[in-house]
């Protein structure tokens, strides 16, 4: 049984139900949790950056090593050299702020410009690119990368620059198709006809209009991605170096401790691990349920 | 008087659109017959609830609310069958001020039970004429094999051999040249117009005692339509078929139709012999009607400076119909006499001669 009802006699003036008020709740919780993460992030990095910080997070304390969270000064306690874990945490963003960006602006930027290439030109073109990226799709992430580790130094934007390359694949093929599925469509077609410059229609008609939801996901879905990355092969002792912050390193030397009934050192930092990436799933899953008009009742 | 072959009483087949909350008016008690043998022209406007009237009869609308009160009656064999039976059991309404303010479906039951009741009918009782032939024919198909699967499923025809005879007699009566070579013609291969002639073979294969031909020149050029015109009417006279004819061109409507339904906004304003609806000297008419045949594109009607002329004002918003007549903001020819009641009360159908109808306060003395 299934309810319909209008509730006034005078529909007078229809508005456009905004975004937010169609989607379901579920949703909206998603993205605000997403946000939330991110203005944390984006906050924390410019704190670091301008050295707003509690302690100085190289500053060690002989005298205060292992402290646990709630000593007076240290919110979060200290690690085995005395060093606040609290600033340690918020400077180990700076690991993976930037060389994720740059992980993500490559994989959209890329990703987007074969895409187009391939998914509009066709042809020859889109055989050669389609090759290309099968071959970097079948390379094996992690061995490609410990390959650029071996060959240059542990540097993370190498690194990062290798994860970027390595999702190109999935930006170009999701672009390609959405193309190719447009490109028949009648109203490229008039867009033509009319004489709208090729440029307008990629850019305006059918990457703006019709793929910006696809892209911010990729985008945040790829930050996600990064994190993780340099987090585990820091906490591996292939990513950022001690004495350096990173939430990766910061997991593998407090883990030292575990057994011995300290765990602040490690679980801080893996906390904040799994809440952020958490937090970006979840906001670019959200945004693709709303953007695309996805209910979970139907 | 014997009962009209079909007969739909205070028919309403609502939609419902999430997004403004509110009902979308589609169909809001039509109600016409049809006798046998008989012609019958729907014309209006687009958006006025002709194809869903079409639709609703054939119980092809599957989105919600859909057909939500009313009665088909439908007359096979001597007995009269009620097409929407068991409607009450599956939907409740409730409103104000005569307006259905809220309605509860049991889509899937209803569904079962609309198919449970048009089994027997679809294809076989009623035939259907889509719009825009190329898309209404499966593509994957041989147009002969679709027509012979007609013949298969609604006739007492159950040989293979004897199916693609009657199949090829029916491409030929539908004035396809060479049938046996275009027998096995995929709809590609064909014109619009050659589609259409196959989609009425198909329609008719079933031998139904209705034919319901929505638009059936929709998307095909003018000489081809006029013989598309041409074929229903010699199909017509030959087989003495009854047609319910939808149509946006009075012109199609007056060569083919006894008797014409005029709609406006989802109703049925104006209803009568298309002699007398169609006529276009007599003043004893619904100004719509009046207004929609000043704006067939001829000679006579051409404005001083040669343009032609077009009803001001747009077609009616369905989901906020007006109190009063629907026709009203678009009216030449309300007085104020009779302005206070074209604002406030629907004008009741008034018979103004005989079977001749008019919805409209002018008429009514």
């Amino acid at each position: 049984m299934k309810t319909y009802s209008q509730h006034s006699l005078e529909v007078t003036d229809l508005p456009e139900i905004p975004l937010w008020k169609k989607a379901d709740k579920v949703d909206l919780l998603y993205v605000a949790y997403g946000l939330f993460i991110v203005l944390l992030v984006v906050g924390s990095y410019i704190a670091g950056s301008l050295k707003l910080l509690p302690y100085d997070p190289q500053d060690i304390d002989l005298n205060l090593m292992m402290a646990p969270p709630g000593t007076t000064g240290h919110v979060l306690g200290t690690d085995f050299m005395g060093r606040d874990m609290l600033s340690r945490l918020i400077v180990g963003i700076q690991a993976y702020f930037l060389p994720g960006l740059l992980a993500v602006f490559i994989a959209l930027y890329f990703g987007t410009v074969l895409g187009v290439i391939a998914g509009y030109r066709g042809g020859l073109w889109d055989t050669s690119i389609t090759y290309f990226v099968n071959l970097v799709d079948s390379f094996p992430r992690l061995v490609l990368i410990l390959l650029v580790i071996a060959a240059f130094k542990p540097n993370i934007y190498y690194i990062m620059f290798v994860v970027g390359l390595t999702n190109v694949p999935v930006v170009s093929s999701l672009i390609k198709n959405k193309i190719l599925f447009l490109k028949e469509k009648n109203f490229i077609e008039a867009d033509i006809a009319l004489g709208i410059p090729l440029k307008t229609i990629i850019m305006k008609h059918i990457l703006w209009h019709h793929c910006r939801a696809l892209l911010v996901i990729q985008a945040t879905l790829g930050m996600a991605e990064a994190i993780l990355i340099e987090t585990s092969l820091s906490y591996l002792g292939f990513g950022v170096q001690e004495p350096a912050a990173s939430w990766g390193n910061m997991v593998q030397s407090g883990a030292n401790y575990l057994m011995q009934g300290k765990f602040w050192p490690s679980t801080a930092p893996a906390l904040a691990i799994l809440f952020t990436i958490l937090g970006f799933h979840l906001l670019g899953d959200g945004l693709n349920n709303i953007l695309e008009g996805r209910k979970k009742g139907s | 008087m014997t009962a009209p072959l079909l007969h739909v009483d205070n028919l309403h087949t609502y939609f419902y659109s999430s997004g403004k909350q509110a009902f979308i008016r589609s169909v809001d008690g039509v109600a016409f017959d049809i006798a046998e043998g008989e012609t019958l022209g729907l014309v209006g406007e687009s958006g006025s609830g002709k194809s869903i009237t079409a639709l609703s009869i054939m119980g092809l609308i599957s989105e919600g609310p859909g057909v939500i009160r009313g009665n088909i009656h439908f007359k096979t064999n001597g007995t009269i069958q009620n097409l929407l039976e068991h409607l009450d059991t599956y939907v409740t309404v409730s409103g104000q001020n005569n307006r259905i303010m809220q309605v509860n479906k049991d889509l899937v039951g209803w569904e079962k039970n609309v198919d449970k009741i048009m089994r027997d009918i679809r294809g076989k009782k009623i035939g259907m004429i889509f719009q825009n032939p190329k898309s209404s024919l499966n593509p994957f198909q041989p147009v002969g094999k679709q027509i012979m699967e007609s013949i298969l499923l609604h006739t007492s025809v159950t040989n293979p051999e004897e199916a693609r005879e009657r199949a090829l007699t029916w491409l030929d009566r539908v004035k396809i040249d060479s049938p046996r070579l275009r027998f096995d013609n995929y709809p590609y291969g064909l014109s619009g117009g050659m589609c259409q002639r196959a989609m009425i073979a198909m329609a008719l294969a079933g031998e139904p005692l209705l034919l319901i031909a929505d638009e059936p020149t929709t998307g095909l050029d003018a000489t081809i339509q006029s013989k598309i015109i041409d074929l229903l009417a010699e199909l017509k006279s030959e087989f003495g078929i009854t047609i319910l004819l939808i149509s946006h061109d009075i012109s199609i409507i007056s060569r083919l139709s006894e008797r014409v339904a005029v709609m406006y906004g989802g109703t049925i304003v104006e209803y009568g012999p298309s002699r007398d609806v169609l006529a276009r000297d007599r003043s004893a008419k619904h100004p719509y009607t009046q207004a929609l045949l000043a704006s067939i594109p001829n000679e006579e009607n051409l404005t001083e400076n040669g343009y032609l002329k077009a009803i001001e004002g747009d077609v009616l918003d369905t989901i906020n119909i007006p109190e009063g007549c629907r026709f009203q903001n678009r009216c030449s020819r309300c007085t104020d006499a009779i302005r206070e009641q074209c604002m406030h009360e629907e004008p009741p159908l008034h018979e103004i001669a005989k079977g001749h109808h008019i919805r409209c306060w002018l008429f009514e003395s």
